[in-house]
């Protein structure tokens, strides 16, 4: 894949200078016994690029074919920009879709299913054939597929299909770009060429632009604000930093990365996990907790201590850049330590070998 | 063999040869034992055989008829498979079961039960006789006989194609503001074409060969309402060997030759679909 950006390839864009925000209130959706999404509300700002975080099943594409209009709410309001679209049509609400699956015209060259948005339009507002032409060679020239034109989509690869779908969804200049899992079919060296691309094309068109996703790395790298959502509910709107640096609840915690859980009781403002001791300022006392620490914010040690959780290594993975060690801890569940390269190397270690563990950050969430 | 590409699977030899075999014993060999039996007409003979008036009006019906009927099928039975695929209603099972009917019934009991409805006293007919229209025993009662047969072959060959139609595809479509109508037009049609192609096909060819519904409703009138494989049957009676199998060659000939111009169109529908072969 070329991965050179040219924003002199750009079409002007009517988003741009025009814009474009999108209030969801009290949002319900259920589909029989499943509540979808339970009274929801969110504010996505103009020219963001916002990504719905979750696990599958906590209603983050309900919402967003919501927004799309391809689903209706049971109660509560979408307002773009002010105005009330709840009831407007797909046809209507000049929203760019992407599906994970692409959903490209099979029959159609690359070219036709890019000019599609344009032809379909009523005969007042349809553009002339030389405007279509230019208009879609300026956007296969953004995706950088021009080459491509004449070819069917069945001849394509994954990644060129799914470029062209955005191309296509661009076309009829939408006032909100809408992205359902739109590198999931991906192999993960596509997803990632993509998902920068993706990055840089919103920098230089500033669409609103709303993308969902399982994938943490990916909502890490490419949003300006992410929603994690679970079971129909939002858990933490943040940037990044945010959401991966001070989560508000075990769900984004866990769900952020990975994790090692230890059960504990918080006494006089501390929490004591085999030895070490964490602070829980704010829990209130004799309260049972969970603890839980990332597996790269532990660091190891030959030497014996009160203060560190004692433990034997049973396994060492190496995993490219790091390498993940799994220590046993006595009356616990396996402890996963994730150490560089270099740490790794330095300590020599090996597995049999008794270590004592000290977890650098920890968050303590009391029960209830 | 040059063409013969390494595969896993095993037995290609041993799976062509059975195919040719099998091909050429059911179908090419008694073919070709008629276009060897009709040989045995000199030219003029063969010619006095196939034009004879009575004859060349039997080929139009029979082809106008059945190229009707399987049209007739081709929208027909497009809205029965879209009404069976897209919507839940109560009887659904029964109605999909009705659909092969047409195939398990013997022909002559559709052909005397589709005479009776038809008849200027029937329970249809009696509504169109004070019109002046009589259906059973002219062209139009061929035409429907012919449709009665053919239903199934459109329904059950867009059926599981329309099943598969990704949903997306109409989204994105209507994503893209296309209204309902351009949305048929231009992205589930095309897709159903090389299905519809070949239902049409099938339809068109088992109502040339039709002969024991139509008879029935037909009366068989010369030059009127007198399908080919009826002149092929009382040419036999007469023990006119050669001018039956002169006719059979012809008809055989005109069938081979849009049942192939038929399946080119799908080949290269489906082709654009990306469905290589």
């Amino acid at each position: 894949m070329r991965r050179g950006f040219n924003p002199s390839l750009l079409p002007p864009h009517p988003s741009q200078g025009n814009p474009m925000s999108i209030e969801i209130k009290n949002i319900n959706k259920r589909f029989g016994d499943f509540t979808a999404l339970d009274n929801l509300n969110l504010d996505i700002a103009s020219g963001e690029l916002l990504a719905l975080l979750g696990p599958s099943g906590c209603g983050k594409t309900t919402l967003l074919r919501i927004i799309a209009g391809l689903e209706t709410p049971d109660q509560g309001q979408i307002l773009f920009h002010g105005e009330d679209a709840t009831d407007t049509h797909v046809r209507e609400r000049q929203v760019g879709f992407v599906f994970q699956h692409y959903a490209l015209f099979r029959h159609m060259t690359v070219f036709e299913n890019v000019a599609f948005g344009l032809r379909v339009r009523p005969k007042k507002t349809r553009p002339t054939e030389a405007v279509i032409k230019k208009k879609v060679h300026d956007l296969l020239g953004l995706v950088q597929l021009d080459w491509l034109a004449d070819r069917y989509p069945a001849q394509l690869s994954g990644g060129q299909r799914q470029r062209i779908a955005l191309a296509r969804a661009l076309a009829v200049e939408p006032r909100v770009l809408l992205l359902d899992e739109p590198f999931g079919a991906l192999d993960t060296k596509v997803r990632k060429e993509l998902r920068r691309w993706l990055r840089r094309l919103h920098d230089e068109m500033h669409i609103t632009s709303v993308f969902v996703t399982h994938d943490q790395e990916e909502a890490l790298e490419v949003a300006d604000r992410v929603v994690v959502m679970n079971k129909g509910k939002i858990e933490q709107i943040g940037t990044p930093e945010q959401v991966y640096d001070t989560p508000e609840t075990p769900f984004v915690y866990q769900f952020l990365g990975d994790v090692n859980l230890f059960h504990s009781r918080v006494h006089e403002g501390w929490a004591e996990i085999g030895g070490a001791r964490i602070e829980a300022p704010n829990s209130p006392n004799e309260t049972t907790a969970t603890v839980y620490v990332r597996p790269h914010e532990i660091d190891l040690s030959r030497d014996a201590s009160d203060s560190a959780i004692a433990g034997v290594i049973t396994h060492i993975r190496l995993l490219g850049a790091t390498v993940r060690l799994e220590v046993e801890v006595a009356g616990h569940e396996a402890v996963e330590v994730e150490l560089t390269r270099e740490r790794y190397q330095d300590g020599a270690w090996r597995v049999g070998d008794p270590v004592w563990l000290n977890p650098r950050e920890a968050r303590v969430y009391t029960a209830g | 063999m040059a063409f013969k590409q390494h595969s896993v699977l095993p037995g290609f030899n041993l799976a062509l040869g059975y195919t040719l075999l099998y091909l050429s014993i059911i179908v090419l060999l008694p073919l070709s034992a008629l276009v060897f039996k009709s040989s045995h007409l000199d030219l003029a003979g063969f010619w006095h055989a196939v034009a004879e008036p009575r004859v060349v009006a039997s080929y139009k019906l029979t082809f106008v008829a059945s190229a009707l009927a399987a049209s007739i099928n081709l929208v027909a039975g497009l809205l029965i498979a879209w009404v069976l695929v897209r919507y839940p209603f109560p009887g659904k099972r029964f109605i999909d079961a009705l659909v092969d009917l047409p195939f398990a019934l013997p022909t002559a009991v559709a052909g005397i039960a589709l005479a009776t409805i038809y008849a200027p006293n029937g329970w249809i007919g009696q509504y169109f006789e004070p019109f002046g229209i009589k259906i059973a025993f002219t062209p139009i009662g061929v035409v429907i006989a012919l449709t009665f047969i053919t239903l199934p072959f459109v329904v059950r060959t867009v059926q599981p194609v329309l099943q598969e139609l990704e949903k997306e595809l109409e989204e994105a479509a209507a994503s893209l503001g296309a209204t309902r109508l351009q949305v048929f037009q231009r992205v589930i049609l095309p897709t159903l074409l090389p299905a519809l192609l070949t239902g049409f096909a099938l339809a068109f060819a088992r109502a040339i060969g039709e002969y024991g519904s139509v008879i029935f409703i037909a009366g068989n009138m010369p030059y009127v309402s007198e399908i080919t494989p009826l002149m092929i049957i009382s040419k036999l009676e007469q023990y006119d060997y050669l001018g039956a199998t002169a006719i059979a060659v012809v008809m055989l000939g005109v069938s081979f030759l849009l049942l192939f111009v038929i399946n080119g169109l799908q080949w290269w529908s489906a082709k654009r679909l990306g469905r290589r072969r």
